[in-house]
């Protein structure tokens, strides 16, 4: 009853803006690289050279493994948690779960660099509260920014905290979409909690599970601000990950060149990543 | 329904005890280092520097904030409030015929433009890696620093989750009531805007206020793509705070209670929007 043309009109604005924004830059981003770049402007074309001169930079190798082992270790933390969190609030009244829910989530709505900083100030080496409670119970002198690995640790752990709660919002979602007859008929059945998870809940929540491993994968590989405010990349480079990496080749030593092929190469980085989620959890079903 | 409701309102009582337990230790974990930094924000030097830190044995003081804001921080407010305000109508005024469209007209690319959509919203998750493209590219089309470059940028990558949002909401909308309008002789347009519009309220809340949320803490692009200390967003103005104050804890925790008031005055008014907004968009599509 409509033509076949009628609802074009309706979806050009929203494609000419995402065409713009979020698509052409790639493909010039790649044409760029093709090319040697002095002060901002491409010169003479170098085919592949500024991504096979990453390949022989000694120091991209620490950079990329601190990267996946950051990302790994959040996006599992963060899955953990709130998959616990989320069965515990599905349990819970309507009342006390919606204030459940409210204060978990208030981390994920302030911004990274205000919770960052809040956390830094915790944290901060000669008057952080974190110094003055250890001091208090007797543990010493605690100064986590100070050492290389509880440097990453702590830069891990406010990765975690500040995304919990769309974790939790979307895992509740999912939770909330299963029938209860479902458990109530394993119940009877004779089966255990444990088996009921396994067997009913994980495989009926794959959805919402697939989508928030894709959404803390992307999110915690491209954070600039956590480790920016956090840490700097320090001590030393022991929190130098790949987005602050990119950044600085770009606008603090205006290597261009090298900053363009690294960005491009996280970004096909970014797409094989999603890809594979997605043909994981089709595998496993 | 009634008789679970109940039962899981009212728990055994060891398992109260420790519902208020987990509850408490929640609440410590997520709003401490908020309200430490509020606190901190209306603590004078001496206080600040006090052994053991203080909760509440403190002369309130507002120089912080004095001081904050005679850096030009109100500006720097005013413009991302202009920059969230610009893109949450443009958000919304682009999405909604997008996803009228998508749901209620079936034209040519339909399924694989929707798929371009979905695979955005992950795309715009891992704008950090495209951003160093995109700057090049705007810079190249003379679209940087200017007052619309935030706001173009910030809708484009808003836009495929808010579409997704609303399309799950017009999907529930029966197709009876246009066809009805169709038959009476309404336009497509006038159905979009007189039938489903209306329908469409409780979806409109939640993308606008998760596009206003994710605009107002932007960092990276603001960061980049302009360089005018008159159009600089709130969070790199905090951020160069980090440079600026060095460690006075005071002025900074200040900045960092003025970027959050925005957000949870939101949140408290519309905080079950964006629960309800971000469970629709995500499982039912």
């Amino acid at each position: 009853m409509y033509s076949r043309y009628a609802g074009l009109p309706y979806v050009v604005p929203a494609f000419a803006l995402l065409g713009m924004v979020l698509f052409s830059p790639v493909f010039y981003g790649f044409w760029f690289s093709l090319f040697r770049i002095r002060y901002g402007a491409p010169t003479d074309f170098i085919g592949l050279g500024n991504f096979t001169g990453l390949l022989s930079d000694p120091m991209l190798g620490g950079i990329v493994s601190r990267s996946a082992v950051f990302t790994a270790l959040a996006v599992l933390l963060t899955i953990v948690i709130a998959l616990a969190l989320a069965l515990w609030i599905h349990r819970l009244g309507e009342r006390l779960g919606f204030a459940v829910q409210m204060i978990v989530i208030v981390p994920w709505i302030i911004s990274t660099v205000v919770a960052t900083l809040l956390f830094r100030w915790v944290f901060v080496n000669d008057i952080g509260l974190a110094l003055s409670l250890a001091r208090w119970a007797g543990l010493g002198d605690l100064r986590l920014l100070n050492d290389p690995t509880s440097a990453m640790a702590l830069l891990i752990g406010v990765s975690v905290w500040k995304r919990i709660g769309y974790a939790v919002i979307i895992l509740l979602a999912g939770l909330k979409g299963i029938p209860d007859d479902y458990e109530e008929a394993a119940r009877i059945d004779g089966a255990t909690s444990w088996q009921i998870f396994r067997r009913i809940t994980l495989p009926l929540m794959k959805t919402p599970l697939l989508l928030v491993a894709i959404v803390l994968t992307l999110s915690n590989l491209n954070t600039v601000e956590t480790p920016l405010v956090l840490t700097g990349g320090g001590p030393g480079n022991a929190t130098r990950i790949l987005p602050i990496e990119v950044f600085d080749r770009a606008f603090v030593t205006y290597d261009l060149g090298s900053a363009t092929a690294l960005a491009l190469a996280m970004f096909l980085g970014n797409i094989l990543l999603v890809l594979a989620y997605v043909r994981l959890a089709k595998w496993k079903a | 329904m009634d008789a679970t409701r109940k039962r899981r309102w009212a728990l055994p009582d060891r398992w109260s005890v420790l519902v208020v337990l987990a509850f408490a230790l929640l609440a410590v974990l997520n709003l401490m280092p908020l309200i430490w930094g509020v606190l901190t924000s209306f603590k004078s030097p001496p206080d600040l520097f006090r052994f053991p830190p203080t909760l509440f044995g403190f002369t309130p003081t507002l120089e912080n904030y004095q001081r904050v804001i005679e850096s030009g921080f109100l500006g720097n407010m005013r413009v991302s409030l202009f920059y969230s305000g610009t893109t949450v109508a443009a958000t919304l005024v682009l999405a909604l015929p997008a996803a009228y469209a998508f749901d209620r007209f079936d034209f040519p690319l339909r399924q694989p433009l929707f798929m371009l959509v979905v695979a955005s919203i992950p795309l715009s998750l891992g704008a950090a890696a495209l951003l160093i493209p995109n700057y090049l590219y705007f810079s190249r089309l003379g679209l940087t620093n200017a007052w619309y470059t935030l706001p173009l940028i910030l809708t484009a990558h808003q836009l495929p989750m808010a579409i997704w949002i609303m399309k799950g909401t017009i999907e529930g909308i029966p197709r009876e009531l246009d066809e009805a309008a169709v038959a009476d002789g309404a336009s497509h347009f006038e159905v979009l805007r007189f039938v489903i519009l209306p329908l469409t309220k409780p979806a409109f809340g939640a993308a606008g206020v998760l596009t206003f949320v994710a605009s107002w803490n932007e960092f990276v692009a603001g960061s980049v793509m302009v360089d005018s200390p008159a159009l600089r967003p709130i969070q790199p103005a905090i951020y160069n705070f980090i440079g600026f104050f060095g460690r006075e804890w005071g002025p900074l925790t200040a900045s960092a209670t003025l970027a959050i008031l925005p957000i949870l005055i939101a949140f408290a008014l519309l905080g079950r929007l964006i629960v309800s907004g971000l469970t629709k968009g995500s499982v039912k599509g």
